[in-house]
C-alpha cells in the first residue's frame, strides 16, 4: 500500500539521522520525539556528551515505534522555544549558576503545562550539578518535593523490564523525581545517562561505561528508551491488560 | 307551568330563638295545665278545653302567624353525563369502537331525558372538558391514554356551579380510579362527598379475545452495557395463551431489529409475567420493541406489540483507544482522556514495528502481542466509542476487521480516525468498508501525509456547531499552524466540515481537516491532522494555558456520544405520538443558533425514504413542525439548524400504546358504583331507561300577609287567658 512506512525506509532514515540529517516531515508526523539538551546560564552544552542526544533519539527509533528527530538541538529556558515540544534534558557536571528570572519563568511554565525535563548528572560522584539544580527547581516549584520513585514506577517496564536505572555509571539503585498530578515530570538522574550514550564523531562509543561491560551499555540504553516511552505514553504499561504478562515476564527474568 | 302555593308561618321578623321560646312557654303551660288537671275532679273538660285555648291564644300572639302566598315553576334536573374520553375506549368493538358506543349511550340518555338540563363532560387524566355529543371526534393524539372517574368527581365537588340531581357515567369500567379491583372502602372513598345517585351505563359486558402485552417494566434503570431486567406481563382473555412467544428486539436506523431476548410466557390465571435479562448498548433514547406472537382467535392486534423508548444512560464512557506509535499526539490525548473520571479507557499501542530491533529476549520486554483479532470481534460492541489515531490497518491486521468496525458505527457506535503518516491513505483506508462510514473520502494520494505547517480555515459549520464552540471563544478563528495534515478526499454527503485546509482543495473546496458524519445509528469523526496536540502544549497553547486541546476534545467526544450540549438543537414529541394521526415534533435550537431548520424523520427499519420538513427557528425559542401520520413503529428524527450539524432524537409511535394494553371491560366495577350511591347500572342498549331525576321547584314570586294585626292576638290571648282563669275558679283551683 503506498503511503505506509516501511520498516526499511524506517531504518534507511535512521541512518541518515545519524548524519544529522532531519527526517522528511511527512515520514515522521508532527509528534515526533527529540532529545533536546536545555541551556541555562549561557552554557551551551557541549563536548562529546552533547553527541548522545542524537544517539538517544536513533535508539529510540531504531528499538521501537516512536518516530523521532534525530538532529541535535538546543533550548535555552528563557527562549519561547521551550514549549515546543514537551522534553528536554538538562545535563551537567558542574554547579549551574542561578537562574535568571526569565529563565526561572520559561521552565516554570514548561513543567505546569506537563512538559517533562530529566536532569541527568555527568559528574554524580560530585553531584554539584544536581545539588545546584535540585535548589533552582526547588524555587521554580515552591510545592513539588523530590520523591523516591518506587522500584514497581511505570519508568521501570514502559518498554523494557528493567530492574533500575544505569547509565555510565552504575549509580544509585532508585531515582528521585518530582511528580505532579501522577505523573514524574523532572527525572533526577545520578546515571550519567547521556555519557552513555555518547559517540565519537568518527563513531564507537565516546566513553567508557563504569564498572563496564558492553551490558551495562544496553541497560542504560534501555532506561533511555524507557524514559522516552514513559514521556510519551505515560501510565500505559500500568494498564490492567498489561500487569499479567509482565508479572510472568518478571517472574521468569528473576528465575 | 307555574303553580301558586298558599302557607302559614310566624311573622318573618321573628328569630327561630324566640320561635323556640315561645314553643317552651306553650310546652310549660300544657304540662302545668296537666298536673291542675290530676288535682281535681270537677270540671275537667271545661278546664282543659279552656287551657288549650289559652295555649293557642298565646302561641298566636307571640309568634304573630302570617299567610305566606308564593307563585312557582318546574325546571327540569341538572344533570351530569361523564362520558368515558380515554383512548381507551377507540378499541375496537364490533364493527365500530368502544366510543362509538359511548356516544350513542350518552346520546341516548340526554334523549330520554328530555325535561332534564344534562352537561356532557368528557373524564380522562384531568378535569373533565366539556364533550360535545355530535361534534367532530378529537384526534387520538389528544386523548388521555386513561380514565381517572375520581379526578373527574373530585373536579364536580369543587365546582361552584348548581350541584346535579344526578350523575350519569358512560364507560367501558376498566378505569385508572377507581380501579377495577378496588375494595368497597376504597370505592366509597372515590366517590366520597357525591350525595346523588350515580347511574352508570355500562359500554361492554364482556371483553374481547384478546392476548396483549399488558406491561412492560424494566426493573432497575437502563444503563449502557449493563443487564438489566425487563418484565413483561402478558395478557390473555378468551384465547388459548399456554404458550405465546415473546420478543425483545432493538429498532435499528437503516437494519434490521436486533433481538435482545426472546422467551415464552405462559399464562395461567389470565395473565403471564417474564422477565428477560436483555442489555443496550448504546446510550441515548433506544426504542425496544416488544412483540408477541398471538395466538388464533386474537381480536385485537393493535396491542400484540409494544415500542418503548428506553432513555439509556451511561455510567461511564467505554473507550477503546488503538494508536499505531507513540507520539506527543497519542501522549497528549491520553492524557486528556485520563483524566476524565467518566471515562474508562482500554488503551492498545503499537510500540514496536515488524522492523524495529530492541536488541533484547522477548522476556526482557514489556510488551503484548496486539489483540487485534479478539478486540474487534468480540469485545468490539462493549464499547461506546472507538479512537483510531495514526494507525496503520494494514500492517497491524486490522484491515480484516473494518467492515465490522463499519457496521458497528452503523449500529450506534463512534468513530474517530485522527490522523499522522499512518491514518487515511497512508493506512490501508482507500477503497475500505470503513470508507462508508467516514465523513470523508479516502482516495489513494501520493504523498499521503502533506508536512507543510498551515493554519487550518474555520468553516460556515465550525461556526455554528457548539462542538468547537468554547475552541473558538479561546482560541479565535484564527488559529496557530498546524504542521502536518493527512490528504483526505470530499466530505461525503451530509458530512459537515467543521475546519479546512487553506490551500489544499479537494474539487472547488478546501480539502477537510475535521468532519462530522452520521452513519445510521453511529457518529464517526475524521481528524486529518495529528496535529492536536499542539493547542495542549506550544508557545500559543502556553497563552491560554493549554486548555485548548482539552476544549476541542470534549467537543468532539461529547458530539459523537450525544452528549446535549454539543447538539445544535433538541427535539420532542408533542403530546403522543400516535400511530396514523398527525405527529408534532418541537426544535429548539442551541444557544447562539438560529435559521432554517432542516427536520428528517425516518424509520428505524431497512431503507425507509425520510421525512423531511423545513422551518425557521429563532435563538432560543421553538418551534412546532408537523411530520404528517406515522404508521406504528421506532423512529428518528434529525434537526439541522443553519450549518450546524444534525441533533439526533428517537421516539416511537404506537397505535394503542399504554390505553390498549389491557382490552378487557370491568362492568363489575361500573355495578357496584351504582348501587354504593343509590343510582342504576344498565347496558349501553338500555341507557334510555334510566330513571330521570324529579324535576327541581323554583320559586318566581313569593307574598306574605299577616292574618290579623298584632293587637288582636293580645286581645284574643288576654280573653282566652282571663275564660280559663275563671273556669280554673269554678273547678275549685287557687
Amino acid at each position: 500500500m503506498s503511503g505506509r512506512p516501511d520498516p526499511g525506509r524506517r531504518l534507511a532514515l535512521a541512518a541518515l539521522a545519524t548524519l544529522a540529517l532531519p527526517a522528511p516531515a511527512s515520514a515522521q508526523g508532527s509528534g515526533a520525539f527529540q532529545c533536546r539538551l536545555l541551556s541555562t546560564g549561557g552554557i551551551r552544552p557541549s563536548g562529546v556528551r552533547a553527541s548522545g542526544a542524537a544517539r538517544w533519539a536513533w535508539e529510540v527509533s531504531r528499538r521501537t515505534s516512536a518516530p523521532t528527530r534525530m538532529v541535535r538541538s538546543v533550548v535555552r529556558a528563557d527562549q519561547r522555544a521551550l514549549l515546543a515540544e514537551p522534553f528536554a534534558l538538562w545535563s551537567g557536571s558542574d554547579a549551574i549558576p542561578p537562574l535568571t528570572g526569565a529563565e526561572r519563568r520559561g521552565l516554570e511554565r514548561f513543567l505546569r503545562m506537563g512538559g517533562m525535563l530529566v536532569v541527568d548528572d555527568s559528574a554524580p560522584a560530585e553531584g554539584a550539578f544536581s545539588r545546584s539544580v535540585r535548589a533552582e527547581l526547588a524555587q521554580v516549584l515552591s510545592e513539588a518535593v523530590p520523591v523516591q520513585l518506587e522500584p514497581n514506577h511505570v519508568l521501570y517496564k514502559s518498554f523494557y523490564i528493567v530492574e533500575r536505572p544505569v547509565g555510565r555509571v552504575a549509580g544509585p539503585e532508585r531515582i528521585d523525581a518530582i511528580v505532579r498530578g501522577g505523573t514524574a515530570q523532572v527525572l533526577f538522574l545520578q546515571h550519567d545517562l547521556l555519557g552513555a550514550l555518547a559517540r565519537e564523531p568518527a563513531g564507537g562509543w565516546a566513553l567508557d561505561v563504569t564498572p563496564g561491560g558492553a551490558r551495562q551499555r544496553q541497560l542504560a540504553i534501555r532506561f533511555a528508551v524507557n524514559i522516552t516511552l514513559y514521556l510519551l505514553c505515560s501510565d500505559y504499561k500500568d494498564d490492567q491488560v498489561h500487569a499479567k504478562w509482565i508479572l510472568q515476564r518478571r517472574a521468569r527474568a528473576r528465575r | 307551568m307555574s303553580l301558586i302555593d298558599i302557607g302559614w308561618a310566624p311573622d318573618d321578623d321573628l328569630s327561630p330563638l324566640v320561635v323556640l321560646v315561645a314553643a317552651l312557654v306553650i310546652l310549660g303551660w300544657c304540662a302545668l295545665l296537666a298536673v291542675e288537671l290530676r288535682r281535681t275532679a270537677r270540671a275537667r273538660l271545661a278546664l282543659a278545653a279552656s287551657g288549650a285555648l289559652a295555649a293557642v291564644a298565646l302561641l298566636a300572639a307571640a309568634l304573630r302567624p302570617v299567610e305566606v302566598r308564593e307563585r312557582t315553576s318546574r325546571v327540569g334536573p341538572r344533570v351530569l353525563v361523564l362520558v368515558d374520553g380515554s383512548r381507551r375506549l377507540l378499541l375496537p368493538s364490533g364493527a365500530a369502537t368502544r366510543r362509538d358506543r359511548a356516544l350513542t349511550a350518552a346520546r341516548a340518555v340526554v334523549g330520554a331525558w328530555g325535561g332534564a338540563r344534562p352537561r356532557v363532560l368528557s373524564f380522562g387524566a384531568g378535569t373533565p372538558a366539556p364533550l360535545s355529543l355530535d361534534g367532530a371526534p378529537r384526534a387520538a393524539s389528544e386523548l388521555p391514554p386513561e380514565s381517572d372517574l375520581a379526578v373527574a368527581i373530585a373536579a364536580m365537588r369543587g365546582d361552584p356551579a348548581e350541584r346535579p340531581a344526578a350523575v350519569v357515567v358512560v364507560s367501558d369500567g376498566r378505569l385508572a380510579a377507581p380501579a377495577p379491583e378496588a375494595g368497597e372502602e376504597e370505592l366509597r372513598a372515590a366517590l366520597r362527598g357525591v350525595d346523588v345517585p350515580i347511574h352508570t351505563v355500562r359500554v361492554l359486558e364482556q371483553s374481547p379475545a384478546d392476548a396483549s402485552v399488558r406491561r412492560v417494566r424494566a426493573v432497575g434503570a437502563a444503563v449502557a452495557h449493563q443487564r438489566f431486567a425487563l418484565e413483561v406481563q402478558v395478557g390473555c382473555v378468551g384465547v388459548d395463551c399456554a404458550a405465546v412467544p415473546v420478543t425483545v428486539r432493538e429498532l435499528r436506523a437503516g437494519s434490521e431489529p436486533s433481538v435482545l431476548a426472546t422467551g415464552v410466557a405462559r399464562a395461567s390465571g389470565g395473565s403471564a409475567t417474564v422477565q428477560f435479562d436483555v442489555v443496550l448498548e448504546r446510550a441515548g433514547v433506544r426504542v425496544v420493541e416488544v412483540a408477541l406472537e398471538a395466538p388464533s382467535g386474537d381480536t385485537i392486534p393493535g396491542n400484540d406489540r409494544r415500542l418503548i423508548p428506553f432513555a439509556v444512560a451511561r455510567d461511564r464512557l467505554r473507550l477503546l483507544h488503538v494508536a499505531g506509535r507513540p507520539t506527543y499526539d497519542v501522549r497528549a490525548l491520553r492524557a486528556w482522556l485520563e483524566a476524565d473520571e467518566s471515562v474508562d479507557m482500554v488503551a492498545f499501542f503499537i510500540l514496536r514495528e515488524t522492523g524495529d530491533d530492541p536488541d533484547a529476549e522477548d522476556d526482557e520486554l514489556a510488551l503484548i502481542p496486539f489483540p487485534v483479532d479478539e478486540l474487534f470481534t468480540d469485545h468490539l460492541p462493549g464499547f461506546d466509542a472507538v479512537i483510531l489515531q495514526d494507525f496503520d490497518a494494514v500492517e497491524y491486521r486490522l484491515a480484516r476487521h473494518l467492515e465490522g468496525l463499519a457496521r458497528y458505527v452503523e449500529q450506534g457506535g463512534g468513530l474517530i480516525l485522527v490522523g499522522g503518516p499512518s491514518a487515511f491513505a497512508g493506512g490501508g483506508y482507500p477503497g475500505s468498508a470503513l470508507e462508508r462510514v467516514l465523513p470523508v473520502a479516502v482516495p489513494e494520494l501520493e504523498p499521503p501525509y502533506d508536512g507543510v505547517p498551515a493554519a487550518p480555515l474555520v468553516t460556515a459549520s465550525g461556526r455554528a456547531t457548539p462542538v468547537l464552540r468554547r475552541l473558538l471563544e479561546l482560541e479565535g478563528e484564527a488559529l496557530a499552524p498546524w504542521p502536518g495534515f493527512n490528504r483526505v478526499g470530499a466530505a461525503r454527503p451530509g458530512a459537515l466540515v467543521l475546519l479546512e485546509h487553506p490551500t489544499q482543495r479537494v474539487g472547488t473546496e478546501g480539502m477537510p481537516v475535521l468532519a462530522l458524519g452520521e452513519a445510521r445509528d453511529g457518529r464517526a469523526i475524521a481528524l486529518a491532522s495529528d496535529a492536536t496536540h499542539g493547542l495542549g502544549f506550544g508557545e500559543r497553547a502556553a497563552e491560554s494555558a493549554g486548555r485548548g486541546h482539552g476544549l476541542l476534545w470534549d467537543g468532539l467526544l461529547g458530539w459523537l456520544m450525544r452528549d446535549p450540549r454539543f447538539e445544535a438543537a433538541s427535539v420532542a414529541v408533542v403530546g403522543d405520538c400516535v400511530a396514523g394521526e398527525p405527529a408534532r415534533l418541537r426544535v429548539v435550537g442551541a444557544p447562539g443558533l438560529s435559521g432554517e431548520v432542516t427536520l428528517r424523520v425516518e424509520r428505524l427499519a431497512p431503507d425507509r425514504a425520510p421525512v423531511e420538513r423545513r422551518a425557521v427557528v429563532r435563538e432560543g425559542a421553538a418551534v412546532e413542525i408537523d411530520v404528517g401520520a406515522l404508521e406504528a413503529g421506532g423512529y428518528t428524527a434529525r434537526a439541522s439548524v443553519g450549518a450546524a450539524p444534525p441533533a439526533r432524537f428517537d421516539f416511537a409511535c404506537e397505535l394503542g400504546g399504554d390505553a390498549w394494553a389491557d382490552s378487557r371491560a370491568a362492568p363489575d366495577l361500573l355495578e357496584r358504583m351504582a348501587r354504593a350511591s343509590g343510582g342504576r347500572s344498565v347496558t349501553a342498549a338500555e341507557a334510555a331507561t334510566l330513571p330521570e331525576p324529579a324535576a327541581q321547584r323554583v320559586t318566581a314570586e313569593r307574598s306574605v300577609r299577616p292574618l290579623a294585626p298584632p293587637w288582636v292576638w293580645a286581645l284574643l290571648a288576654a280573653a282566652a287567658l282571663g275564660a280559663h282563669h275563671v273556669v280554673r275558679r269554678r273547678a275549685g283551683l287557687a
